[in-house]
């Protein structure tokens, strides 16, 4: 990562012919430990080193991307040599590397491998886990605009553990997410205490229409699938690509994407262009807010800091971050009661939308159904399904006010590039919601 | 630092390790109407597994990130396990030296055959295509030394069908062999893309089902888990897993002499006529049966640690018959052309549900168009009711190639 960032512009800028052309170098390091833990135990320790560079230059709708594996000097001036080679310039000369000592950030992995097994053993002693810290140094040098570094540590533990029930031991499934934090620890705590927590087991619920309560922070989920992906820059087919400030939901709902929530899965104090990156409104007072743009897609104005590769072999795409719905005044009991008869879900497995059509569905491993305003019997797993606009019009006008990060939202795949994302959300109500068993 | 990687895992690990390398070249263009992005990549990556008071792995994308990797990983808690005994073979092939070329630009022609086969009614969105050489190598303590090659050409294309308001988005992943062949991606995305919007869904509750080549392979993907599970569900009787009519083998012969651990490629008959006879082993789950291994220790990338899978797995068509043959024994039934939704299978349960598209099919003749229609039950029930299966097997990248004719299934549930 430590070259000679003058050097790259010379190399940079003589591709760079039009106002509008963009070019860059993106070097990214990422070092991946993963330890599966099997009640208690560890087993098959894997340790990852991936180091990459690519050129990038982008002119007129069209992308030259070139990929080498190592981050030297070496794969600068050959990923260089592809990309001037592919915009059809004479190729830099070839040279011999010179080696540069290396700063790379310690790694937080032996604290986590210490600390894991008494935390494991004392909330769920009896589980088949997966651990894995992710450390991603990447560094961008874009022509024309300064070079910028940034570090993100991701914690994830997934997998699954035997519960308690009134019907006997049951499999639970077990997914969180959380940047690697001081308050990390806790959280993870917190989330193995709930987790655990003693319920019966589901029951099918049939097929239908329902209303539902949207808990934990899980109303995140829904609109990173139905308002982030539909308003990323180049959803050329979102049905509300032609909508521009329309009021399509309850004014008290305001819904926005930052990648400057450093607490959430889904944040960078830079984009993967350089870019600073600032919350959009997605939705603000039920209208249609802005789009997230990369600088390609940004227009007459500046990027919004939403360029993300999945890796350095991936160009950037206009991409969302963390989906943060903003707070209303209602207690949780207030919006059980408001619910009336329905489902109350507090865990999404996973989501997709598909844009032409503007259908989403939201998988769930177990919910809780709601009559008279109560919670009542245990029901799942199911498959909740709607139309992006008709949900968005059936958003109850009254939000709850307790925000709660959803940490089971963690990566979403476009296209096959994955990128982190996360999430936070008060409690939502959305009406007739498709409902079924799965 | 390459050469000292062998001697640093013998002192490990005397006996029990394995060095792997791969190094790849690809071309990739991904084209739309209004952007193009030309993609070459020259990537590079190293991993290592190693037996010392248990099973470690570690990769990296030089040689000397991976000693270090390697390093890290031995200072990680591991659970006991016993090496298996590792094949021993030397198999060096000689490299090609050939340049990629970039791949076909073929989206006008895949464009106008998708707008010529949907009636103007689907567009094509996008095309990426991909030309790519892989060349793996494999050493282990055991003396093995295996250098295979792989070229491939591949993509995925997406197109999006329009009527009215309505809208709808079909893909397709192909994997090409020999020339491209264009005109069933397109038939494919033109169905996927405009079936949907049809004014109705399925009419009746039970039917025939008559599996398009591309649905019954996403469908064989899908229950190939069963092929390698330690643990085999308790619904599976191994006499009678499916219909008599239904083989099913794997083998990559063709495509690689050694799989990703360097056991040799073999042809194994999974399925014969209903009776489950055999499972797919590396050399992990080989040791752990108490078996010889299969040859089926699949690396995906150097990312991963090699598994238990499979690498070419197909259904027999031998006595097959042929697909228009099957459709004239469809009384009142479905033909699925595309599914709409992943397949959801949980083989635990013994559940299934398919989510598809296709035409709805009387008395042996096709009829309309049919917007969507969910198949779901028994995945036990399922196999058994496979009547008979087509003469015109294709395969589909699942992404390792699955390949399945037209298949008629009966008796089956309709939502």
């Amino acid at each position: 990562m430590e070259f000679d960032e003058i050097q790259v512009s010379r190399w940079l800028d003589p591709l760079v012919l039009e106002r509008g052309d963009i070019a860059d170098v993106f070097v990214e390091r990422r070092r991946r430990t993963v330890v599966l833990w099997r009640d208690g135990e560890a087993a098959e320790p894997r340790v990852s080193l991936e180091a990459g560079t690519s050129a990038r230059l982008r002119r007129a709708g069209r992308e030259r991307l070139a990929y080498v594996s190592g981050a030297d000097d070496g794969a600068l001036r050959e990923a260089i040599r592809g990309l001037q080679a592919s915009a059809g310039r004479a190729p830099l000369p070839l040279r011999t590397p010179s080696p540069r000592p290396e700063s790379v950030p310690e790694s937080t992995a032996d604290r986590w491998v210490r600390r894991l097994p008494a935390i494991l053993a004392r909330h769920l002693p009896r589980h088949q886990l997966r651990w894995t810290l992710d450390e991603v140094m990447r560094r961008v040098v874009p022509s024309g605009h300064p070079a910028a570094t940034a570090v993100r540590r991701l914690f994830s533990l997934e997998g699954t553990f035997v519960a308690a029930s009134k019907r006997g031991d049951e499999s639970r499934s077990f997914s969180f997410h959380a940047p690697d934090a001081d308050s990390t620890v806790d959280e993870l705590k917190q989330a193995l205490t709930a987790a655990i927590a003693p319920r019966e087991s589901p029951l099918p619920h049939g097929a239908g229409t329902t209303d539902v309560l949207f808990s934990s922070g899980t109303a995140s989920v829904l609109f990173h699938e139905i308002l982030s992906h539909a308003l990323e820059a180049d959803a050329e087919e979102s049905p509300l690509s032609r909508l521009t400030a329309a009021r399509v939901s309850a004014s008290e709902l305001e819904v926005r994407d930052d990648p400057t929530r450093l607490d959430l899965f889904g944040a960078y104090e830079r984009d993967d262009e350089a870019s600073k990156p600032r919350p959009v409104k997605l939705l603000d007072s039920g209208r249609l807010g802005g789009k997230l743009t990369d600088r390609a897609h940004a227009g007459a104005g500046a990027s919004t800091g939403h360029g993300r590769r999945a890796g350095p072999a991936d160009p950037p795409l206009p991409r969302g971050s963390n989906t943060v719905v903003s707070a209303g005044a209602a207690t949780t009991e207030e919006m059980t009661r408001r619910l009336g008869n329905g489902l109350w879900i507090d865990e999404i497995e996973s989501g997709t939308v598909e844009l032409s059509s503007g259908q989403f569905r939201l998988r769930y491993p177990r919910a809780r159904r709601v009559r008279r305003g109560r919670l009542a019997d245990e029901v799942g797993p199911g498959l909740l399904a709607g139309e992006i606009l008709p949900a968005l019009a059936a958003v109850e006008p009254v939000i709850g006010r307790e925000v709660r990060a959803c940490r089971s939202l963690a990566w979403c795949s476009r296209g096959g590039q994955v990128v982190a994302v996360g999430g936070a959300a008060p409690d939502v109500i959305v009406r007739r919601l498709s409902v079924r068993d799965r | 630092m390459e050469s000292d990687l062998p001697a640093m895992l013998d002192r490990m690990a005397p006996g029990a390790w394995e060095l792997y390398r791969k190094t790849a070249e690809t071309r990739e263009s991904d084209v739309s109407a209004r952007n193009r992005a030309d993609l070459w990549r020259r990537e590079e990556g190293w991993a290592a597994r190693w037996w010392a008071r248990g099973l470690r792995f570690a990769c990296g994308s030089e040689a000397g990130r991976l000693a270090e990797a390697v390093a890290q990983a031995s200072a990680l808690p591991a659970a006991e396990e016993p090496a298996p005994r590792l094949p021993s073979a030397v198999a060096v092939r000689p490299e090609s030296a050939a340049p990629i070329e970039p791949p076909p630009d073929l989206f006008e022609r895949l464009g106008s055959l998708v707008a010529e086969k949907s009636r103007g009614e689907a567009v094509l969105a996008s095309l990426a295509l991909r030309r790519g050489r892989a060349i793996e190598d494999l050493s282990n303590a055991a003396g093995l030394t295996v250098r295979t090659e792989s070229r491939r050409l591949d993509g995925v294309a997406r197109a999006v069908g329009r009527r009215g308001s309505r809208g709808c988005e079909a893909r397709a992943v192909f994997r090409w062999d020999t020339d491209p062949e264009l005109d069933g991606v397109a038939a494919r995305l033109a169905d996927g893309a405009t079936f949907p919007l049809a004014p109705r869904g399925l009419s009746f509750p039970r039917g025939s089902l008559l599996l398009d080549p591309a649905v019954g392979a996403a469908l064989l993907a899908a229950v190939a888990p069963l092929f390698s599970m330690e643990r085999i569900p308790r619904w599976v009787k191994r006499s009678d897993l499916a219909a008599r009519g239904v083989t099913v083998v794997d083998d990559a012969s063709a495509d690689a002499p050694v799989d990703g651990e360097g056991t040799p490629t073999r042809r194994v008959v999974l399925v014969e006529e209903g009776a489950f006879v055999a499972r797919l082993h590396d050399l992990r789950s080989a040791a752990r049966a108490g078996v010889p291994p299969t040859g089926h220790g699949v690396r995906p990338s150097f990312l991963t640690p090699p598994q238990a899978g499979p690498r070419r797995l197909f259904v027999e068509t031998a006595r097959g018959v042929a697909a228009l043959e099957l459709l004239g024994r469809v009384a009142r039934g479905a033909f699925a052309r595309a599914v709409t939704a992943p397949l959801s299978v949980d083989l635990e349960r013994d559940r299934y549900e398919i989510e598809f598209t296709g035409v709805a099919v009387l008395a042996g003749r096709a009829r309309e168009p049919i917007a969507g229609a969910r198949a779901s039950g028994r995945i036990s029930e399922l196999l058994h009711r496979i009547a008979a299966v087509g003469t015109d097997r294709q395969f589909f990248p699942m992404p390792y190639p699955v390949g399945a004719p037209t298949v008629l299934v009966e008796k089956v549930s309709f939502e």
